[in-house]
Order: structure tokens, then C-alpha cells, then sequence
């Protein structure tokens, strides 16, 4: 009669002294197999510092060679319509960037991206403080430079370039 | 002191130090990723640069430990 092979379970109820035999087959234990050295983890510190590398390397590769945007020449508004500390909202260079048209207190006209640049929120005209102001995180920016003055935002918005021929103003560019 | 005891703190020191140096490249990545978004592109190939040396720093550190473990088990060939 053919020997019956019996399982582990069985075997080890029979001797529980004796180990398994897949414990003879593989005897690396799991916490063992997890057990992280501290070897292995100065080398998977250097190898996310060869990452972070890759990254700046990839970043300093786009700046260095990224060509300079042309930006088309589109009809703002007539100067005329814009009043003293008033605003106008257009869309440039695409149908997806918002923009404000401003006239500061000083009378020029200004426009900036309407783009917050801390969490993209659109900001709005302040003209009694002379600011733009973004109502999600109350951050402020200069209604003459665009740069920030309050808030939690860092950067400036990015400027509109204008040209005035007339009464009309243009979009030329922008100035980030 | 006994070599067992001196790789231990060495080792802590050495994994200090590779920490740091990460900390930095990862604020430096930040800091890339910022100016990048601002146009300001004058930073971001000394800002690779000095992540680069930072690397090599790590890697001079990862060296040291494999050629100490080398020189402890040569001379004790138990451990």
C-alpha cells in the first residue's frame, strides 16, 4: 500500500517538537525578511538622493532650454471705458487665462493674470485700498505692481504687457 | 572603546548626516520647483549643482560604511 503523505498540521500534532517541513524549505523568517538594516537604509537614503538629483537636473533642463513664449497681440478694451480706480475682466492670451484690467488711482492702466498664485483662486479689485485682493486666503496684491503685500501668496501675478494706441489698449505679452 | 560600539555611532552619525543632506536636496527641489514657476531660471542649475555635490556626499558616506563593514569583518571574519 502506497505511503499516505501526511500535512504539516498533522505532523507537527504528532511531534510538536518537530518543525514544519516548509520551515526546513524556507527558513527565513517574516519579520526577519522585513527587518530593515541600517545599511539598507543608508542606501535607499542615497538612492532618493539620486532621485531629488534626477529632479533638479530635469527642472534646471526645462528652464535652460525652454524657448521664449510668443504671445499674441489682442484687443483689451477702449481706454475711455475703464473709470478712475475701475476694472474690467478679459481672457489672455487663451480663452482660459483670466485677466483684470485695472486703473490705479494713479490713472494708469495695469492687468494681471486674475490667477492667485498661491492656490489659484481668481482675485478681485479692491479700489478704496488700491489692491487686488484674493478672497479664499485673504491674500493682497499691489494694484500698481502686482506684487504681494499681505497674505499667505509669494509671488507676484504675472503681468499683462500693454500698449495703448489711442483710445485702444492692447495685450502684448505677459511679464511672469 | 570596542569596534562594535564605535561602528554604532558612527553609524548614527553617518545616517544623521545622509539625512540632512536630503533635507536640504528636498528644499532644494522646492525651491527649483518655485523658481521655475516664477521664470526665475538663473537658480536652478547651481541649485542642481549643489544637489549633485550632496549626492556625492551621500555616496562618499554609503562608501565609507561598506569599506568599514569590510575592514571589521577582515579583521574578524566571526561577524
Amino acid at each position: 500500500m502506497p505511503e499516505v503523505l501526511k500535512p504539516d498540521s498533522l505532523k507537527i500534532l504528532n511531534n510538536p517538537s518537530q518543525e514544519p517541513q516548509w520551515r526546513e524549505d524556507f527558513p527565513i523568517r517574516w519579520e526577519n525578511d522585513h527587518y530593515v538594516t541600517r545599511r539598507e537604509l543608508a542606501k535607499f537614503l542615497t538612492l532618493g538622493s539620486a532621485f531629488l538629483v534626477i529632479a533638479n537636473v530635469v527642472m534646471a533642463f526645462f528652464g535652460k532650454f525652454r524657448g521664449a513664449e510668443q504671445y499674441p497681440r489682442a484687443f483689451v478694451a477702449n481706454a475711455s471705458a475703464i473709470p478712475e480706480s475701475g476694472s474690467m475682466l478679459f481672457r489672455y492670451p487663451t480663452d482660459r487665462d483670466p485677466c483684470i484690467l485695472v486703473r490705479a488711482k494713479s490713472g494708469e492702466l495695469r492687468a494681471y493674470s486674475q490667477t492667485c498664485t498661491h492656490l489659484s483662486c481668481a482675485v478681485v479689485h479692491r479700489a478704496q485700498d488700491g489692491v487686488l485682493s484674493c478672497p479664499c486666503h485673504m491674500g493682497l496684491f499691489s494694484e500698481t505692481e502686482g506684487r504681494p503685500v499681505a497674505g499667505p501668496p509669494i509671488r507676484p501675478l504675472p503681468r499683462i504687457l500693454l500698449d495703448q494706441q489711442g483710445d485702444q489698449v492692447f495685450a502684448i505679452g505677459v511679464e511672469v | 572603546m570596542e569596534t562594535r560600539q564605535q561602528g554604532q555611532t558612527m553609524f548614527t552619525g553617518i545616517l544623521l548626516l545622509i539625512g540632512t543632506v536630503i533635507i536640504v536636496q528636498l528644499w532644494l527641489v522646492g525651491a527649483s520647483m518655485d523658481a521655475l514657476l516664477a521664470h526665475e531660471t538663473e537658480i536652478l542649475i547651481p541649485a542642481a549643482i549643489i544637489s549633485f555635490l550632496g549626492l556625492l556626499l551621500n555616496a562618499g558616506l554609503l562608501y565609507y560604511i561598506h569599506d568599514f563593514d569590510k575592514r571589521v569583518r577582515r579583521s574578524n571574519p566571526a561577524r
